[in-house]
């Protein structure tokens, strides 16, 4: 049995439409079967809204009585990109405040206009003949603009990676923030509400596909970067008009210690044209897996610590290394049924009709890393293999004799099977003489919580880690904590002098 | 309950929760405290039925003793629902609803303040 988009859009315009969301298929397919659900609901309606970095906005602000071709403009102080003629810009989500940093971005300046607040622009030009004026500084508001086009470069994910952190520091991401040692677990995405999850073979989602966006009735431009459906990663570039949108649906938004980000609620019918796509519709929590992947390595292939169903995650806990982990989201899931169920009121109301995709997408793209061309420096290439240890039973004297033996600042103390189980400094050893504590032993005064680094970590990860902690040196360690050498901070200065150019 | 127990310079200098933990014979866990030579407070947490008598035991010069209610405040304008405080709180303070709508369980509060720095809307704030 098939159904044809004029036949819907007939229903849609008499009235007679039968739309349900994606959270109801499972069980109509269980009830009705594939093809009894084909016959009986025409439109399904999915829903998301969450964090969506990135997306951002077309301005165009028309001329002023002296024209000016602008070239470096701010918007409530946020730096907009103009190099696109005279009086455009695109103001991106992400995009700080030279004044507020990440309490006011990009996507703040979006809200208030949306929220039909004053903007002020500023913005500064070299003149020209024909545009002479060389700088501008005014008010705006969303109406007196001729367009503002919200155009998403990548929204809507397939699904996506929930995060945890393996590392014995809390970190915050833009997964949120992420206690040490797997205390939490956070996630992205509304399961099997999320608009691509309904449709992973972009059988009826691609260019030209009508949506709902931020309140908007827009439409899917195409792909969108990164997209990477071949591994369950797609993601589409969204467009809609600015001034149909309501902050009910987007919502401008802070990562504490990450920067700024646009929550945009995304909601795309999927007109029932056959079987196929019926028993795509009728996806579950349980059968949507992702990866809860290590947020704590601060490389491009984080390590996977296990594999999980969007069931397991809404459930609110999940289990790694036999502890139960509480879970949460960072997308808004009551926000996305909201966009479904609005989504399904414009559809049966009369006010949005279905469309064929013009272009289709394709579903087995699978995105590349970036093939970095310079080389890139590993912490065994720049650290000193020859060093001096101790144990910890030795003498603080010992240990000063063995500093200026060895002339080092760092002295790491080893066990009797050459585990590192500790570190003193000069600073302690030099402490320890003026307290008149030479004849202590060494495990007594050393500090027991060793920054370490494994040989394969980028350099550039070893300078932010010695920055961190604000100390002179790493002691670089194998899995199982024998040491292969010290990583000191003047090492790195070799990178800036010229040892590391090739 | 929750008290919030604030000490003045008079109240530093006396074992002042130790004295009424003896007196009452009531066991209060000590969530949060700072004290130091001139002033001081601390969060202490006791089952509501002995609540009375412990205060009673505690109160003297120096200190002023105050029930933590509402901690957290919410706003619902804010707020879209997002749930991330959920898991950054260990204290349990958050959770949702049957409809995912947040709710904010202010007892348990321990006045940490993670919640607040962390909510993408900053829609969560903490009274002291």
């Amino acid at each position: 049995m098939y159904k044809s988009i004029d036949e819907i859009n007939e229903r849609i315009r008499d009235g007679s439409v039968r739309v349900v969301s994606a959270e109801e298929m499972p069980n109509i397919v269980d009830e009705l079967g594939v093809t009894g659900a084909l016959r009986e609901v025409d439109v399904v309606t999915t829903g998301t809204f969450g964090a969506m970095c990135s997306s951002g906005a077309f301005l165009n602000f028309g001329h002023p009585e002296i024209p000016i071709r602008m070239e470096k403009m701010w918007l409530n102080n946020v730096e907009a990109y103009a190099g696109i003629a005279s009086v455009d810009c695109f103001i991106g989500a992400t995009q700080e405040s030279t004044t507020r940093h990440s309490e006011y971005g990009g996507a703040h300046v979006i809200e208030d206009l949306i929220s039909g607040k004053s903007v002020e622009l500023h913005a500064r030009a070299k003149g020209t003949d024909c545009y002479p004026r060389t700088s501008i500084t005014n008010e705006f508001t969303l109406q007196e603009l001729n367009q503002a086009i919200m155009v998403n470069p990548r929204n809507a994910y397939q699904c996506y990676n929930a995060a945890t952190n393996m590392s014995d520091q809390a970190i915050k991401t833009y997964m949120g923030f992420l206690l040490p040692s797997h205390r939490n677990i956070t996630y992205s995405g509304a399961g099997c509400l999320s608009p691509l999850a309904n449709d992973p073979t972009f059988s009826v989602i691609g260019s030209g596909t009508p949506i709902f966006i931020g309140g908007a009735n827009g439409v899917v431009v195409g792909e969108g970067t990164q997209s990477s459906p071949g591994v369950g990663f797609g993601n589409l570039m969204t467009s809609g008009n600015m001034k149909e949108m309501s902050s009910d649906y987007i919502r401008a938004a802070t990562m504490t210690g990450y920067g700024v980000t646009m929550y945009v609620g995304i909601g795309i019918p999927i007109p029932l044209l056959n079987e196929e796509i019926v028993r795509h519709t009728a996806v579950r929590d349980e059968d949507l897996k992702t990866s809860i992947v290590d947020y704590g390595t601060p490389f491009r292939d984080r390590p996977v610590i296990r594999e999980v169903t969007y069931a397991e995650l809404k459930s609110g806990s999940v289990e790694i290394a036999g502890e139960e982990v509480r879970c949460s989201p960072l997308s808004s899931y009551k926000k996305a049924r909201e966009v479904a169920a609005e989504l399904k009121t414009r559809i049966e109301s009369g006010s949005f009709t279905m469309a064929l995709a013009t272009r289709p997408i394709d579903s087995q793209k699978r995105n590349k890393p970036m093939a970095e061309k310079g080389y890139v420096y590993h912490v065994n290439e720049m650290m000193v293999a020859t060093f001096v240890t101790i144990t910890g039973e030795e003498s603080v004297k010992e240990a000063a004799k063995r500093l200026l033996k060895g002339e080092t600042n760092h002295l790491p103390v080893i066990d009797e099977e050459n585990r590192l189980i500790g570190i003193v400094t000069t600073y302690d050893v030099s402490k320890a003489f003026a307290k008149d504590e030479q004849d202590m032993t060494v495990s007594e005064i050393m500090t027991k919580n060793v920054i370490t680094i494994a040989p394969d970590a980028p350099v550039d990860f070893a300078a932010r880690t010695l920055q961190q902690h604000n100390i002179g040196a790493l002691v670089v360690i194998d899995s199982s904590r024998h040491i292969l050498g010290m990583l000191n901070s003047y090492d790195l200065g070799d990178l800036v002098g010229g040892r590391g150019r090739r | 309950m929750k008290l919030m127990v604030e000490f003045d310079s008079d109240g530093v200098q006396y074992p002042n929760i130790a004295a009424a933990i003896l007196r009452s014979g009531v066991m209060v866990n000590v969530e949060r405290a700072f004290i130091d030579g001139d002033e001081g407070w601390a969060l202490l947490d006791v089952d509501d039925k002995d609540a009375d008598m412990f205060i009673t035991a505690l109160s003297g010069k120096g200190v002023s003793i105050r029930i933590q209610k509402d901690a957290v405040s919410h706003s619902l304008t804010d707020c879209v629902d997002c749930g991330l405080c959920i898991s950054i709180c260990q204290k349990q303070v958050f959770s949702f609803d049957e409809n995912w709508q947040l709710v904010v369980n202010s007892e348990r509060c321990v006045l940490c303040g993670r919640c607040a720095t962390y909510c993408p809307q900053r829609a969560l704030s903490i009274q002291k």
